[in-house]
């Protein structure tokens, strides 16, 4: 790979180009010109864009595996390398003490974003070949690789952005196309809806986001990583500027008694007798986390995620589970070096992230809809992923959203292949994506089966796959790590984490893990094992009535089409469901495989059985990035390690066992029926749990409700001040004087002239006149008075204007020195006279008050 | 050589309107004024490449110029307007091109008088004598006149001529009486031995006051600016588009050339500059006035034609406001005026352009109502209308924001806060009728069998309003460049008072 | 200051004198005036008068008229130059040529636009 590095220089590695343009390219080419070109030149034009930049983005790996290489040469030990390349300097703005912070557009690869581009863009190119089948009766077709292009390139400026206002426009971008492909089927409403909504939940943590790079100016003076690294110390020194952040009083104001109409507000018991602060690296920290909860779907901001299953499902496959939703952890991972500064902005992160892993699988153990489950299983592990990074294990956390990436893609992808085999029978997006309508799928689609099999074996955490080595890595190392930051000669110690604060983080980690693998097989058993409960749908004893109707009008429409008519013969059983074609079935087949597989990179598991086994290359490999949060992380000793994750490893296999087990009891022994039994039994938290907790119609009732009054409010103050009295009065007032102008502007041409003569006189009017005027500068009680100049102005100063003057006749002298004594006061007067020998004058009276250092009253007369 | 050089553009164009009226009078019986929109442009276009050529040549170096001193003098500031007004002169010959074959209007001597005006203003943007101030001065204005007066057939065109032309003698008249009263003060014709003079002081110190009054009378009058403003309308209504165009670009730049070049070489004695009792606070009055007046004047009117002359008076008042604050802090206040005046030259050109390119032979537009719904018929015309408009308004991203940032930026460095809030104000009173356009353009539909306007097809005016429209979008988006441009230019003068 | 200006107050003073005594003595002097509308005709040379006292001159006329006088003021350059001549030397020599040139080609415009055609 020598070649390689010569070709391009480390710090001029304009390959990252070839791998960020040609995404770009392919939406360009899509986008401007897809609708002439017909679908065959799309899917060449989108598939080759993305191909080519896995190409670009494998050899940009290769080139830098070797540099880490020579980086370790000749260091000695693995050092922290990258490859960089600068397309433009961006803008340059002003920092704190008169600093200027270059702003650059600049993207560097280095192990963690090299990781994060191969995932990007190989699952990337795989999910574009089974979308191109996918979409294809799709009328937007051109329109739909356009953004999926788009997108591409927007994750991969986020990755691979170089700093943190880089990165938030491929955040935005991301979010753009996230929106744009929610809403893909833009025509119903609650797709339309349901990508608004995604987008108005993404804003909310951008604006954490923003307010994170807002401090990092202030604190650190640097907004690119190594900057931002460089500095970020600075975030809890105690010093006196900028200094802590005061939550109360709000930026460390101070209360005092208000008194009004003789009633004095007693204010001061609203003053602390210690204001309440935060480090910077707390409200950083806590800031980028706001950010991280809009994109990677946790509490509180979960919400969208599971409605934008909406868009087509190779979206929700890439978009909503392999790639923009761990951009969250992304962001975690590549800031860890602020976030173990903050033990309480950590122990935040780790349990929002157990609890959304808890909430959603609750959620998901009671749908119905195939993809909701999904959902529900994305937000969950992504929960895991968070409580990974949450208790400072960023290796394990990012090894989860590794392997996540490939079986929950192919989890998708299957439940896509399966809703298109299901969509022939029935053409209702709900009904064919009921599992209650699905079962024994496994005869007819053995391919999907398999592949489905193989990644849920992997979400569940059976022994040997990639999921259970990342799983059983997040809960192991909670026990084991603790966040426990860094204490600073000139800084204060850091908060510390309660000792229950881990074993509960790991008891919540085991249910959440249970239920995963309940739902999971539930959902397996459902679809693929038993009959196939299809037959008997759309018959019209099954159908409630009114459902028949509002469809029955636009099937029949279709069914003049002729070829479709077989599939809503409501009578006859209809042709068993198919196997999607290949180019569906091979990319399942290649991320099945790699789903198995993946663990090989951190299957630090085996090292409970093996102690000397040492074979871990993700974790060597990300060693150089989280070196600097290590500091921060405090281990436990080998022995209690050592037993912790013999624990851990035994809870986590229970987990597995008893969820998996008892979904087998539930749904293959029983068909079910203890489900219905406890249905019945519990109706109201079934109802709950079918409901989400009612979560939305919570924030129905108190956010939104309130931004809506709040907008009424503003609406009435905009219509009745701003448009009445600022816009009309205005208007008004100012057509009235017009008009009033516009009359002189008669046509004539003498009065023209006569407008000009008068202007002449003015200005000779204003030559003519003598303009006596001074300024008093003063000092000690030392009063220096400056004359303006004026052409051929002689002056006469009276430093008493009640006495003679300093000179009998005018003179050139311009100041005037006078001294007054303190609480006297005493009047100038100047006269001056012009060129044409008129005079003018002025007087004031300086007052000097009594006390010493007191400034000069002027008062003019 | 080097002389020659840098008098390149002047040349340039001198000679290239002899030729273009040799070309007139030997062309075709049958179609004389053939090719002549485009030779009149590639003639501007040549004069912009040698201004562009001299600039970077350099004229620091080069001893001869010495040799035409104080007749001409060629340096930054000069260049830097040779090659604004043929850039504003080029704008305006294309728009030509399509305007007046489009009304079958088209003479030769159209562009002949075009370009022997601009020799004018070049000469009057690089005069260092009093006499060939003047010289310039009518041999730009008798250009102006006669394209005013170029709709033969139109009575308003031969009216607005005709008051332009007494109005302007008579302006002329008190610029050269003023001058001859300097020469007897001082003694001197050329400006810097003018000025030499009024600094050193002496016994006419009355005459002096009285040859500024004259002379800033005049100079005022060629601005346009409130009381001396009257013709301005009248004459901008009348004159054909383009030729209304050439006037608010270019010929309001040489006045501004002329301005500064004298006001700041000739009267910068200490008292004549103060702030109580010089000229600098009466040019500040003159620009509130200009401003205030022309802009509630503007918001009144209903022929848009007559709203964008207005709208140029109002820019002639902002443009006063650098210039006062060119008074007190001289190279920095006078580098923001020649960057305003960069901007407003694309802008107001684009504007007439687009209001040329919404009309047809026979139905022309000029009222709001012409234009109502053009928006949606007619997108492209209406988006370039609407470029310039916004940019004349002030709003980012385009050109006329920042050179507005600029001025007011100079004005508030200067100390002139007052002023610059009362600037500022007008200009927000300014976007009322510039956005007034575009709810007609945009939100209205014709009143029902009003003529409607259909935009003419013409590949001159299209091609001054893609060069008006990249020149606003790049000064919006990357001003820097340009502003180092106008930087150097305003380094010839001096810090004030020296 | 007065002694500079003596001859030019002196020949104002004489115009109007002069001017006063024609009128005064044409006035005395001259019988008096009988208004027949014969006598208050337009006199063409003893023969009929044709149309009005308001004679439109054709356009061409004032054309040809200020052609002459710009080319007649041009022309009169050339005279103080002729004088400077030898001072001048090879520049005012080019100069001139400069100049001359311009004005020819102002000529031949003038004449292939045919500005000094009378007819048509």
């Amino acid at each position: 790979m020598k070649p390689f590095l010569d070709l391009f220089s480390q710090n001029d590695f304009s390959l990252i180009a070839v791998v960020l343009l040609m995404p770009l390219l392919g939406a360009f080419v899509n986008g401007v010109f897809g609708r002439r070109l017909g679908k065959q030149a799309v899917r060449m034009m989108a598939l080759s864009a993305v191909g080519v930049s896995f190409a670009a983005a494998i050899a940009t790996f290769i080139a830098l595996d070797s540099a880490v290489d020579a980086a370790h040469t000749a260091h000695g030990e693995a050092a922290h390398t990258k490859l960089s390349w600068l397309a433009w300097e961006w803008m340059r703005v002003s920092g704190p003490n008169g600093s200027k912070i270059a702003i650059d557009l600049k993207f560097s690869v280095d192990a963690l974003s090299g990781v994060m581009m191969l995932v990007v863009t190989g699952v990337g190119f795989l999910i574009h070949v089974y979308a191109s089948e996918y979409m294809r009766e799709d009328k937007g077709y051109w329109r739909f690789f356009c953004y999926l292009n788009l997108f591409i390139f927007s994750m991969l400026v986020l990755i691979l952005g170089d700093s943190l206002p880089v990165l938030f426009v491929g955040w935005e971008g991301v979010g753009l196309c996230s929106y744009l492909l929610i809403g893909f089927w833009y025509g119903k409403l609650p797709n339309a809806a349901a990508g608004k909504k995604a987008f108005i939940a993404n804003r909310v943590g951008d604006f954490g986001l923003i307010v994170a790079m807002f401090l990092l100016v202030v604190y650190c003076g640097a907004l690119d990583w190594d900057g931002i690294q460089r500095h970020a110390n600075d975030l809890v020194v105690t010093s006196d500027r900028p200094g802590p952040i005061h939550l109360w009083p709000i930026g460390g104001g101070k209360f005092e008694d208000y008194v009004i109409a003789g009633i004095r507000i007693p204010l001061h018991n609203l003053q602390p007798d210690k204001p309440w602060t935060i480090t910077a690296a707390t409200a950083v920290g806590l800031m980028l986390f706001l950010g991280a909860t809009g994109k990677s779907a946790q509490i509180p901001l979960y919400v969208w995620l599971p409605d934008a299953m909406a868009g087509p499902t190779p979206v929700s496959a890439l978009i909503h589970a392999a790639t923009m939703v761990t951009a969250g952890i992304y962001l975690v991972c590549r800031l860890s070096f602020v976030f173990v500064l903050s033990p309480a902005a950590m122990i935040v992160v780790a349990f929002t992230g157990a609890a959304t892993a808890l909430l959603a699988a609750t959620i998901a153990v009671v749908q119905n809809d195939i993809k909701k489950v999904l959902a529900y299983s994305t937000v969950s592990q992504l929960g895991f992923m968070v409580l990974g990074v949450g208790v400072g294990a960023f290796t394990a956390g990012f090894f989860h959203v590794f392997t996540h990436a490939f079986f929950k893609a192919c989890l998708f992808l299957g439940a896509g292949s399966v809703i298109h085999a299901m969509h022939a029978r029935i053409h209702d997006e709900e009904r064919s994506q009921d599992m209650r309508n699905m079962g024994g799928l496994r005869r007819y689609m053995p391919l999907t089966y398999g592949t489905f099999l193989a990644s849920t074996l992997c979400i569940i955490g059976f022994p040997g796959t990639s999921g259970f080595f990342s799983k059983d890595e997040i809960l192991a190392r909670v026990l084991i790590e603790t966040p426990t930051g860094v204490k600073l000669a000139n800084g204060a110690a850091p908060w510390q984490w309660p000792s229950w604060a881990p074993w509960l983080l790991w008891g919540m980690g085991v249910v959440a893990a249970t239920l995963t693998a309940f739902y999971m097989m539930r959902l397996v058993f459902q679809t693929f094992w038993g009959d196939f409960r299809g037959w008997t749908i759309g018959r019209p004893s099954q159908l409630s009535k009114s459902h028949h109707d509002d469809h029955g009008h636009a099937e029949d429409e279709d069914a003049e089409d002729g070829d479709h008519h077989h599939h809503d013969d409501l009578s006859q059983p209809g042709p068993p469901p198919h196997e999607s074609p290949r180019s569906m079935t091979i990319p399942l087949l290649i991320l099945a495989a790699a789903a198995i597989v993946a663990g090989i990179f951190n299957p630090a598991a085996i090292k409970l059985v093996v102690s000397t086994f040492s074979f871990l290359p993700l974790e060597h490999w990300l060693d150089p990035v989280f070196s600097d949060a290590a500091r921060g992380i405090t281990l436990a000793d080998h022995h209690t390690a050592h037993t912790r994750e013999l624990v851990s490893t035994f809870g986590a296999f229970t987990a597995f066992a008893a969820g998996s087990g008892l979904a087998y009891w539930v749904y293959v022994k029983e068909k079910g029926k203890p489900a219905r039994e406890m249905m019945l039994k519990v109706p109201r938290l079934y109802k709950l749990a079918l409901e989400k907790w009612r979560v939305d119609e919570a924030y129905d009732k108190t956010v939104v409700s309130g931004v809506d009054a709040l907008a009424d409010t503003a609406a009435s103050v905009d219509q009745g001040i701003i448009d009445f009295v600022l816009a009309r009065l205005t208007a008004l007032v100012v057509a009235a004087t017009g008009t009033v102008l516009r009359v002189i502007q008669n046509g004539v041409v003498h009065v023209y002239a006569a407008v000009m003569v008068v202007g002449v006189l003015a200005l000779g009017w204003f030559f003519v006149q003598p303009h006596a005027d001074f300024t008093v500068v003063e000092q000690d009680g030392d009063y220096t008075l400056q004359a303006g100049p004026g052409p051929g102005y002689e002056f006469r100063w009276y430093p008493d204007a009640t006495k003679e003057p300093q000179t009998k006749d005018f003179s050139e002298t311009d100041n005037l020195k006078v001294h007054i004594a303190d609480g006297k006061s005493q009047t100038v007067k100047l006269e001056v006279k012009n060129a044409f020998g008129r005079v003018g004058s002025k007087a004031f009276t300086i007052t000097r008050p009594a006390q010493p250092a007191g400034a000069a009253q002027i008062r003019e007369q | 050589m080097a002389l020659a050089f840098i008098l390149s553009p002047l040349l340039v164009i001198g000679a290239g309107a002899l030729l273009l009226m040799l070309a007139e009078a030997f062309g075709p019986k049958h179609n004389r004024t053939a090719g002549l929109a485009l030779g009149c442009t590639i003639v501007f276009g040549a004069g912009f490449a040698f201004s562009v050529g001299a600039w970077l040549y350099g004229v620091e170096d080069v001893a001869e110029k010495e040799l035409i001193v104080p007749w001409l003098v060629i340096d930054r500031f000069s260049i830097f307007f040779d090659g604004l007004l043929c850039l504003g002169g080029a704008i305006a010959a294309l728009l030509a091109g399509g305007y007046l074959r489009e009304h079958e209007m088209e003479r030769g001597e159209f562009y002949s008088l075009l370009l022997f005006s601009t020799v004018g203003a070049m000469m009057v943007a690089s005069a260092g004598d009093a006499l060939i101030v003047f010289l310039g001065l009518e041999t730009m204005s008798l250009g102006a006149y006669a394209l005013t007066a170029f709709r033969r057939t139109s009575p308003r065109s031969a009216e607005g001529a005709l008051k332009y032309f007494l109005l302007g003698s008579f302006a002329a008249a008190l610029l050269l009486y003023g001058f001859a009263l300097l020469y007897g003060a001082t003694g001197h014709t050329d400006l810097a031995g003018i000025g030499e003079a009024v600094r050193a002081g002496g016994p006419h110190k009355t005459m002096i006051i009285v040859a500024l009054v004259l002379v800033l009378t005049g100079l005022v009058f060629k601005v346009s600016a409130v009381p001396f403003h009257m013709w301005a309308p009248d004459a901008y209504e009348g004159a054909p588009t383009p030729a209304t165009t050439y006037m608010a670009a270019v010929v309001k730049a040489g006045a501004f050339a002329m301005l500064l070049r004298v006001m700041l070489t000739c009267f910068t004695e200490k008292g004549l500059m103060s702030w109580s009792a010089g000229w600098p606070p009466v040019l500040a009055w003159i620009a509130v006035l200009t401003m205030t007046v022309a802009n509630l004047v503007a918001g009144q009117q209903e022929s848009v034609k007559r709203m964008l002359a207005y709208s140029s008076i109002a820019h002639a008042g902002y443009l006063l406001v650098g210039v006062v604050a060119a008074a007190r802090s001289m190279p920095e206040a006078t580098s923001s005026v020649l960057f305003y005046l960069l901007t407003y030259t694309v802008s107001t050109a684009g504007a007439f352009g687009a209001l040329i390119l919404c009309g047809r032979k026979g139905a022309e537009a000029v009222t709001y109502e012409d234009l109502a719904g053009i928006g949606r018929r007619h997108p492209a015309a209406a988006l370039a209308f609407s470029l310039f408009l916004v940019s004349l308004a002030g709003i980012p991203p385009t050109a006329g924001f920042f050179g507005k940032w600029f001025v007011f930026r100079a004005a508030m460095d200067s100390g002139f806060y007052l002023l610059t809030i009362i600037a500022f104000v007008n200009s927000v009173i300014g976007a009322y009728y510039y956005l007034r356009v575009l709810v007609f353009m945009y939100m209205r539909e014709p009143a029902a069998g009003a003529p409607v306007a259909t935009p003419m097809k013409s590949g001159y005016v299209a091609a001054a309003l893609i060069l008006s429209a990249v020149l606003v979008l790049i000064l919006g988006i990357v001003p820097s460049q340009s502003l180092d441009v106008a930087i150097k230019a305003a380094s010839i003068f001096g810090p004030p008072g020296g | 200051m007065i002694g500079t200006y003596l001859p030019m107050f002196l020949m104002i003073a004489v115009a109007i004198i002069l001017a006063l005594l024609f009128f005064t003595g044409a006035t005395f002097l001259g019988g008096k005036l009988d208004k027949t509308p014969e006598k208050m005709k337009p006199f063409e040379c003893g023969s009929e008068s044709s149309g009005g006292n308001h004679l439109k001159l054709s356009v061409k006329f004032y054309l040809t008229a200020i052609l002459f006088v710009v080319f007649d003021i041009e022309a009169v350059f050339i005279y103080p130059w002729a004088v400077q001549f030898k001072n001048l030397g090879w520049i005012g020599l080019a100069s001139m040529f400069g100049f001359l040139a311009v004005v020819v080609v102002a000529l031949v415009y003038v004449v292939k636009k045919g500005a000094l055609e009378w007819e048509n």
